[in-house]
């Protein structure tokens, strides 16, 4: 395949420099659904087109895309922002996405792979519009005490983090693991230490959204209680869709 | 009959659905379901353990085809009637104690949602049940030391808690998928099987599998039960409520006896694996002890004092005695769990009265006010010394010509004689004249220190490992040199009687007035009480990480 090639690819399957494109764009989409759909479809992009162009992927590419990953992951960190913090997740999460493809797998199974990725991200897009709508941005830290304020949206944030940075039994873990298998020893060290940092990233996270006393005279109202079914029923429905689908139980 | 075991997380489980769905309506009662779940699971639990104690194969019970297993076998049987025990005596607590905490229902959810990882961790029955269990405890207990949602401090050193799980989760996804990687399978007793077949097995770089797994196995459990540099998370994680702290000392922590124990089929087959295990446990043991006696804050010395157990545990299974780990284990939690939930009741009745006795005991250890007299210390040395080494003569002519095989089981009598032997030899020096009562309560003691750790062991060994060639497999994959295992002793016998002479040399110095303590044991002082900066420096760590992080996303422009 010919270096163009990995060029375009590495737009959509992030590899850095090229995966700033991702995150620039997503900056700039501020339409929620249209976030939304550019989580989910991105990926999928990437992988037709490498599986449209039909080379094998050099080991090199590999180390770019764990380099990749890790330095998102790392980036993650000091990002107080959720939307930032969304595309860098998405960015870190999808150049994992590499190892398998460089193995041969068949494109349906990645596919389903990147969704598993990417559905808890798309989900965290429409939880920050809630978000939005109540504390007038999705900034941590600035307004703090959402598990006090707002108890069942922070219980739906905590819940979509968590799914997102692949905590068992939401889809994004098995893939994981199903990944980690393919890895090389020295990539699959690199990528236990890379979901170690997102982890992390996410627990910042979360301590700056829900953790503390609410602002005096802060009255916003939580989401109501068919809303919060709603989000339950999905998040039920990623656990079945991570046990059976991506974790293989049946 | 066995099949129950799959009921046993599934009441905690339904517990918490249930408790989601009344919490409205049923306001503070919401806790009695979980009371009577917990119950119902302790006595399900106490169930099993019957027909485990009765005689009933161990047996692998399946949901799906390729995972969703729980093992009905010795070891999950008896962790499951310890875990659920615990957990209904902290549901008993709780009930009244987080009465007028916010949060009483999603307490009662993740109190629930606990006990049921709990239980899936000690009856997994294979790889990815195990991880699920693992990672879900530490996300689990993350929320329940946070449970104080306005409280900074609260979350801060929960996730110091949070991360020492996952740098602890990291090490057995690694094992795991080396083995899923060697066997093709993710259930236990088949790799436990492959593994007795194959012992040879290489993986990554060419290394001997078992010796792999086996130390990445020992990591994790490093990390779940405060090893030495992998700590830092227990002293400081006080700030959560009273019945998470007793659940979390008195259960939580001992999963890392747990999994070595589980992973004990791989462990006879190593080499080096179990000596890292004992020395990693040995420097814990040392060092949480050290930490515990000259801490201020009782919270933090509790803390410690859990380290120093832990690492005793960890020490035990390092020289082969597996079965006696579990036991400590168990012992461990009923009396830390007790502390716990005891404090507060302590504390409530010495406001009123603090029932001190004024008798010999409290004027020796409280007042620390010895016999002005000395007493012959010689012969005390002598006694500590002698005794055993005269029981281990008569035991090697008399009853067993190999019981040096066993070196683990010598060095933890030795241990146990030698503790047992101080506490003696120092209270002697209470205002007591009666020399003959204190020699006979030395040989007491050594007596029940030897009666108690060979029928324990023997009961525990027989019940957990019924297999003759495992129990002995064990203990020679933990075995020495005869010749480093003599020069061990040697060492912790000089470092003991050095010990003695400090004391000594100490108590002369004081005597004649030298109260002032000198240059370099004030700078050890000031190390020790700082907690070797240990906490300072993973702080300083992290600080500059995330300093890193910071300058990375300016540079390239937040994209």
């Amino acid at each position: 395949m010919a270096i163009w090639s990995y060029l375009l690819v590495g737009l959509f399957l992030p590899l850095f420099p090229l995966s700033m494109v991702f995150n620039l764009l997503f900056a700039r989409v501020s339409q929620p659904l249209a976030r939304a759909a550019l989580l989910l479809v991105w990926p999928l992009a990437g992988l037709a087109l490498l599986y449209s162009l039909g080379d094998d992927v050099p080991e090199p590419v590999l180390i770019w895309a764990l380099a990749t990953s890790a330095l998102y992951a790392i980036r993650m960190l000091a990002i107080r922002d959720m939307g930032t913090w969304t595309g860098f997740l998405a960015t870190s999460v999808w150049a994992l996405l590499w190892i398998p493809a460089r193995e041969g797998f068949e494109l349906k199974g990645i596919a389903i792979d990147s969704l598993a990725f990417s559905t808890p991200l798309a989900l965290l897009v429409l939880i920050m519009v809630l978000l939005n709508r109540r504390l007038g941005g999705t900034y941590a830290g600035v307004r703090e005490g959402m598990a006090t304020s707002l108890p069942r949206l922070s219980v739906a944030l905590i819940i979509c983090l968590l799914a997102a940075v692949a905590t068992p039994p939401f889809p994004a873990f098995f893939t994981l693991l199903s990944v980690l298998m393919l890895a090389s020893p020295i990539n699959m060290i690199g990528m236990l230490v890379v979901w170690l940092l997102w982890s992390w990233a996410a627990a910042r996270l979360i301590q700056g959204f829900v953790v503390g006393t609410p602002a005096q005279g802060c009255n916003v109202q939580d989401i109501g209680l068919p809303s919060s079914w709603g989000l339950a029923m999905v998040f039920m429905a990623l656990v079945l869709t991570g046990v059976l689908l991506t974790g293989d139980l049946l | 009959m066995d099949r129950l075991i799959l009921l046993l997380p599934a009441l905690p489980l339904a517990s918490a659905l249930l408790i989601q769905l009344t919490a409205a309506t049923l306001q503070h009662r919401v806790a009695r379901i979980s009371q009577v779940a917990s119950l119902l699971t302790f006595l399900l639990a106490a169930t099993l353990l019957g027909l485990g104690l009765s005689g009933e194969a161990p047996a692998l019970h399946r949901v799906g085809s390729h995972w969703g297993s729980l093992l009905f076998d010795p070891l999950s049987v008896l962790m499951a009637v310890v875990i659920s025990g615990i957990s209904y005596i902290v549901h008993v607590y709780s009930i009244r104690y987080m009465a007028e905490e916010p949060g009483y229902a999603r307490f009662f959810i993740l109190l629930d949602l606990m006990t049921a990882a709990l239980l899936v961790m000690v009856a997994a029955g294979d790889l990815i049940m195990l991880l699920l269990a693992w990672h879900v405890i530490g996300v689990v207990l993350y929320f329940l030391l946070g449970h104080d949602t306005r409280s900074h401090t609260a979350y801060r050193y929960a996730f110091w808690t949070f991360f020492s799980y996952r740098i602890g989760d990291l090490p057995l996804v690694l094992a795991a998928v080396l083995l899923y990687q060697a066997f093709g399978t993710w259930s236990l007793p088949e790799i436990f099987a492959h593994i007795d077949a194959a012992p040879a097995t290489t993986t990554l770089f060419g290394l001997p599998l078992t010796e792999t797994v086996g130390l990445l196995v020992a990591l994790a459990a490093f990390a779940r039960s405060a090893q030495f540099l992998l700590h830092t998370w227990l002293p400081y994680t006080m700030e959560g409520p009273t019945p998470v702290s007793a659940l979390m000392h008195a259960g939580i922590v001992n999963a890392g006896g747990f999994i070595i124990n589980r992973f004990a089929p791989v462990y006879i087959h190593t080499g080096e694996a179990l000596h890292v295990i004992f020395f990693v446990g040995l420097v814990t043991s040392i060092i949480g002890s050290v930490l515990m006696l000259t801490q201020n804050d009782i919270k933090k010395s509790l803390g410690y004092s859990t380290m120093g157990q832990m690492g005793f545990m960890i020490m035990e299974c390092g020289v082969g005695a597996f079965s006696l780990a579990i036991y400590h284990l168990i012992a461990h939690a009923l009396f830390k769990g007790t502390l716990f939930l005891g404090a507060g009741g302590v504390i409530n009745e010495a406001r009123q009265s603090d029932n001190v006795p004024k008798d010999e005991l409290y004027t020796f250890i409280v007042e620390r006010q010895p016999a002005p007299h000395r007493q012959p210390w010689l012969l005390m040395a002598a006694i500590t010394l002698a005794v055993p080494v005269v029981v281990f003569a008569l035991v090697h002519w008399l009853v067993a010509g190999d019981f040096f095989q066993k070196q683990g089981a010598i060095v933890l009598l030795f241990f146990g004689w030698v503790t047992g032997a101080q506490l003696l030899f120092s209270t002697y020096r209470m205002r007591t004249q009666n020399l003959w009562r204190t020699v006979s309560m030395i040989i007491f003691s050594f007596t029940i220190v030897v009666i108690g750790y060979t029928l324990i062991s023997h009961v525990f060994n027989l019940f957990l490992y019924p297999d003759p060639d495992m129990r002995l497999g064990i203990y020679a994959a933990a075995g020495v040199d005869f010749a480093w295992f003599l020069a061990f002793m040697i060492l912790v016998t000089a470092v003991i009687v050095l010990g003695w002479l400090l004391t000594y040399y100490s108590d002369r110095r004081q005597r004649f007035g030298k109260t002032r303590p000198g240059h370099h044991w004030m700078n050890f002082y000031a190390l020790v009480s700082r907690e070797f900066y240990i906490a300072d420096i993973y702080s300083w760590l992290t600080r500059g990480l995330l300093r890193l992080a910071g300058r990375l996303n300016v540079w390239l422009r937040w994209v």
